[in-house]
């Protein structure tokens, strides 16, 4: 306790000042850590180069020796990138104070940010000996082990961080291994928990309710969009999930208000412009919807959905050699989708080449599982050149698959494919079809005035789907969740259909796809 | 206090217009040379003449010149060199007698300064701390020449290893030396007994019995050895100590000391301790995983302004309530009480320019400002009871009045749908001539369709025919054949008549150097002249690229140019392993002549 008075005259003058450092120089030590309050201060202010001024003298006057300011040059060299050298500085600070877990931490960090995951965890497990009730290491630990691929061990660490301490982070890392092992209901289980923690975390928000509308449960997901858009109505993977949601229910224009958010934060996003893009052909507006989706084609230009959406737009505007440009990339980039290539078959009837049309919707066939649609097209054209057997057996395959999905879902069906299957049934002189009987029911009452084209018969459903499926993936990959509605596939070889049909002058005008719509 | 002179920039976005503006600006001076930080800024009474007075411990430009300056409405009043920095000011009641006026604390280094009627009253320092005992004892035995230096060195570094209590200046200064050094070091050092000395890192007050506005407070002060210390105000003893997990960042307290009292200490760790009297310990933890940047209580709510551009709610158990984002970095924060209103809120300045105020999570009001604020400061100042002061980064001051007639309402700041919505979709247009090809396309898409694939694949005829005329020709820079993979290519430098042709030739297979190669160059006598047109190529080390040079004489005055074709051979074959044609450029330097 040291007492004394002060000279109630001279306030702490200034000429004593001036002496005070030569005279504590020959005699005394400054105090190592006089500054570290200032170095902290400019520190979390993210003044750096405040903070680098105070450090330099601060170091300078101590010769190195003050472990703190060269902690915080450590801490700020890492936020400038140059990782290599905070690591050197964290290990000098290590020597300088060998008991401290935190400088070991840091260490670890860096070695982490270095990408030597290994090395990261030696590191931590050391840091883990000085101080075992922080989570921050637990949760470290598990990161690190999930950039190894040790899933299990990496589960154990994260949960060892939630039982020291709960974070969001953790949560959000935990769910990440679920989904990264693609157990969906596991990761739904741990973001669940997360949410009920923090509930007005965004992030955790929009991700359950990107996972709820990849299982296909819309109504979960839509409240947790809207809980995250709530608090946060600038969330750009919300807003995109969320607008894509609005399209499949054909709310394009309240979809677009809010694609306008996102065009204003994020202009670049292929994936918006894509769903703006379909907005746009939902409401017929052909041209603003290829100038759209042609953008987002050139900010992404190897995304097969935006190709996808881009050759149906030109198919229904009867832009067919276009058309088939755009599909026969998508094809190049995804060739394990039945519909591009019922798509580029469609292309290719009406470029008058049937042959190559009929390979196309044979690959199609084969790679489809449940689509009516692509049986019922292949019918048509079989028809169409004559091939009655072949229309016939492709007539039944519909059926089958028609009844299999009158089975599983409640799905109603596009009304022109109803009515274009029945005339092809009569035309073919199958029985009357049972199957379409309570379909057409409830179809009719929502018959659309329609500009009968044939490819118009196809746009709606799949268009619709698709820009949900483009918007729901796109948001997730933005998330880094692997992406359920495919593309990951992208490397596999090209389809063993020749893709650039040989120009095999066809002689046989195909009117008769006319005839049978005027049947 | 100086009348409002009219602005018109500086109101909150919710106020377009002066008049509905809650704040009248009364003082801005863009130079003011004020650099400091909330906790230096401390409003309080300091003549006891009911004209409040702003104290500002300033760091000066650069934290070169620490100054103590006192205002009065816009003018210094007074203005006194501070030996060093200020960590933090405060006022506080010392003692009961009239009258009653608030002393002054400064806390700067291990002391804390107390001023009585603006003059120096006393001086507390913080008490030495405990070294460590073994290191005590080896110095002393180095005292009495017992111990030479190296056996000092590795003792000590063995004490730094593993002890608890860290080492004294001297030691580490010690362990740095060399070893020509030490001798001297220890001979000039020996005599002295190893000090620890530790500095104030926050301080802020606490009341000491009773809870009325003017009641008698302790000092709280934080110390960078993670240590809080309660002072008696009238003695300067402590009164209490209690030990933190890490070194306190900002403080703030509520209670009264003498009855129970809860103390929240953000820490550098990025954590927020709670303790409360009667805890050596901390009771409740909070964990930001990010910085804190400034820590302020709204009636039982602890308001944390973290790194990560947010401020947080948390109750005093330290269960987390809300979180709002800011729209830019948070600077500093601090306690907006408007007394009259029985108001309490956030008050935070973000690097953006903007002022923000919080009552909870909901947006009262946004000042705008014209540099970003760096210290904040509300209460009453002079005789107007409501008076905010900010200081920039600049080290501009800017002080503004809350107008008698405003009332904060919720919604006062954003609400609604994000003022992005509204803009248009910037969708791009096309043109007439993108739709006469889309009609063109429609009418004559068949044909367009077939041309396109033809000549698609005469294309694809023509490359094939070519890379294969190229492949039997050995025209290729780059041979693959497996004796010999070799890479060719060349440049030519200068601009004539004598050129430098550079061939970097480069063997590419694994691990076989390539020997015996020749290189011949082919061109036309009557145009080039070269020294050599055929010669050895030394043995190829695989990997390596090899740059063979020659001059190249162009003996046409007419500018003219002709190619020259370079060829590698192997020795004793006659066709060539690789060749290159090289179009030489049009001599200039002749075309100039």
């Amino acid at each position: 306790m040291a007492e004394e008075r002060l000279a109630t005259r001279t306030p702490f003058p200034a000429s004593a000042e001036s002496q005070k450092p030569r005279l504590k120089k020959a005699q005394e030590f400054p105090i190592l850590e006089k500054q570290n309050w200032l170095i902290h201060l400019h520190y979390i202010r993210k003044d750096y180069e405040a903070c680098k001024a105070v450090i330099k003298e601060q170091l300078q006057e101590t010769q190195g020796l003050c472990e703190y300011a060269i902690y915080v040059q450590a801490l700020i060299f890492r936020l400038e990138g140059n990782i290599q050298e905070s690591l050197e500085l964290f290990q000098t600070c290590a020597v300088l104070s060998p008991q401290c877990a935190d400088n070991l931490k840091q260490v670890a960090r860096s070695l982490f940010l270095l990408g030597k995951h290994k090395a990261a965890i030696e590191v931590y497990n050391e840091a883990a000996k000085l101080n075992q009730t922080d989570w921050e290491i637990c949760h470290n630990l598990g990161v690190c082990y999930i950039y190894l691929k040790q899933f299990k061990k990496a589960q154990e660490q994260l949960h060892n961080a939630l039982h020291l301490n709960r974070h969001d982070l953790t949560y959000i890392m935990l769910g990440k291994i679920h989904l990264l092992e693609g157990d969906l209901d596991k990761a739904i289980e741990i973001y669940k928990k997360a949410v009920e923690f923090s509930p007005e975390n965004t992030e955790l928000l929009t991700t359950l309710g990107l996972l709820y509308l990849q299982l296909g449960i819309y109504q979960k997901a839509f409240e947790h969009l809207g809980n995250a858009l709530t608090y946060d109505p600038t969330n750009y993977k919300a807003i995109l999930a969320a607008g894509s949601m609005m399209q499949t229910h054909g709310d394009f224009d309240v979809a677009l208000t809010k694609y306008r958010v996102v065009a204003c934060a994020v202009p670049e996003s292929p994936p918006l412009w894509n769903n703006i893009g379909m907005c746009f052909f939902g409401k017929k507006k052909y041209v603003a919807a290829i100038s759209c989706l042609k953008r987002a084609n050139y900010l992404a230009p190897f995304d097969w959905k935006i190709l996808y959406n881009l050759g149906l737009v030109h198919l229904t505007m009867q832009q067919y050699a276009s058309a088939f440009h755009f599909l026969s990339a998508a094809i190049n980039f995804q060739p394990k989708m039945g519909e591009l290539y019922m798509l580029l078959a469609v292309a290719l009837t009406n470029l008058e080449d049937p042959e190559n049309a009929k390979r196309a919707y044979a690959e199609a066939v084969r790679l489809d599982k449940c689509n009516p649609l692509v049986n019922l097209n292949y019918a048509v054209l079989l028809y169409n050149q004559g091939e009655k057997q072949g229309a016939l057996a492709q007539y039944q395959e519909m059926e089958k698959k028609v009844h299999l999905l009158q089975d599983s879902t409640s799905l109603e069906f596009d009304a022109e494919m109803v009515d274009m299957a029945q005339k092809l049934g009569a035309a073919l002189q199958v029985g009357e079809a049972l199957v379409w009987t309570k379909p057409v029911k409830d179809t009719k009452s929502k018959h659309r005035t329609t500009s009968t084209s044939k490819a118009a018969s196809l746009q709606q459903p799949l268009g619709s789907n698709q820009a949900l499926g483009q918007a729901m993936s796109s948001a997730a990959a933005y998330g880094k969740l692997p992406s359920g509605a495919g593309g990951t596939s992208h490397l596999t070889k090209p389809p063993s259909l020749p893709l650039e049909p040989q120009p095999t002058v066809e002689a046989h005008p195909n009117e008769e796809s006319a005839q049978i719509r005027e049947k | 206090m100086a009348a409002a002179s009219s602005s018109d920039s500086d109101c909150g976005r919710a106020e377009s217009n002066e008049a509905s503006s809650k704040w009248l600006d009364a003082h801005y001076d863009p130079v003011a040379n004020i650099h400091t930080f909330s906790s230096c800024l401390a409003l309080a009474d300091l003549h006891g003449d009911g004209e409040y007075k702003l104290v500002v411990g300033d760091l000066g430009p650069g934290g070169q010149h620490p100054r103590l300056k006192v205002l009065k409405g816009p003018t210094v009043l007074t203005e006194s060199p501070l030996p060093a920095l200020p960590a933090a000011a405060a006022t506080f009641l010392m003692e009961q007698h009239e009258p009653r006026t608030p002393a002054l604390a400064l806390a700067s280094g291990p002391c804390v300064y107390v001023y009585k009627n603006l003059r120096p009253y006393f001086k507390f320092s913080l008490p030495q701390l405990p070294p460590n005992p073994l290191e005590q004892d080896l110095w002393n035995q180095a005292k009495e020449d017992r111990i030479d230096p190296l056996t000092l060195k590795e003792m000590l570094e063995g004490i730094r290893e593993k002890a608890e209590v860290p080492l004294s200046v001297q030691s580490l200064r010690f362990l740095q030396l060399e070893l020509s050094e030490m001798e001297a070091f220890v001979s000039q050092h020996k005599s002295k007994s190893i000090k620890r000395q530790t500095v104030i890192t926050t301080m802020t007050t606490l009341k000491k019995n009773l809870a009325d506005e003017d009641a008698v407070s302790c000092l709280v002060l934080g110390t960078e050895n993670k240590e809080l210390l309660v002072l008696d105000p009238e003695a300067f003893i402590i009164l209490a100590k209690m030990s933190l997990p890490s070194v306190p960042v900002f403080l703030d307290v509520s209670g009264q000391f003498d009855v129970e009292f809860r103390l929240a200490a953000a820490c550098r760790n990025g954590n927020i301790y709670i303790l409360r009297r009667d805890s050596k310990r901390p009771k409740y933890c909070i964990e930001l995983s990010a910085q804190p940047v400034g820590l302020v209580r709204v009636h039982k709510v602890l308001v944390v302004g973290s790194t990560q551009d947010s401020l947080h709610g948390f109750t005093h158990k330290g269960k987390k309530l809300w979180t709002v984002q800011m729209p830019a970095a948070i600077l500093t924060m601090n306690l907006l009480e408007q007394h009259s209103r029985g108001l309490q809120a956030v008050m935070a300045g973000l690097a953006n320019g903007e002022v923000r105020i919080y009552r909870d999570k909901t947006l009262l009001n946004v000042i705008r400002t014209p540099d970003a604020v760096t210290s904040l400061c509300f209460g009453r100042y002079g005789r107007e009871d409501n008076t905010l002061i900010m200081t920039t980064r600049g080290g501009g001051l800017i002080i503004k009045i809350l107008k008698r007639t405003a009332v904060f309402v919720e919604g006062g700041g954003e609400a609604g749908p994000p003022p992005a919505q509204a803009l248009k979709l910037n969708v791009p247009r096309k043109t007439r001539l993108y739709v006469d090809q889309t009609l063109r396309e429609r009418e004559a898409g068949t044909a367009m369709h077939r041309t396109f694939q033809t000549d698609l694949y005469l294309l694809r005829l023509r490359t094939a025919r070519a890379y294969v005329q190229a492949l039997e020709s050995s025209l290729n820079p780059v041979s693959v054949t497996a004796r010999e993979p070799l890479k060719l290519h060349a440049v030519v430098q200068g601009l004539g008549p004598t050129f430098k042709l550079t061939l970097h030739l480069q063997n590419t297979s694994a691990a076989r150097p390539i020997l015996g190669l020749l290189v011949c160059f082919l061109y036309n006598e009557v145009l080039y002249a070269l020294p050599r047109a055929f010669f050895k190529v030394p043995l190829l080390v695989p990997g390596l690229s090899y740059p063979l040079e020659t001059f190249v004489e162009s003996l046409s005055d007419k500018g003219i140019s002709d190619m020259i074709k370079v060829l590698v051979l192997r020795e004793g074959q006659s066709a060539p392993l690789l060749s290159a044609h090289i179009n030489m450029p049009v001599s200039e330097g002749l075309a100039a002549a």
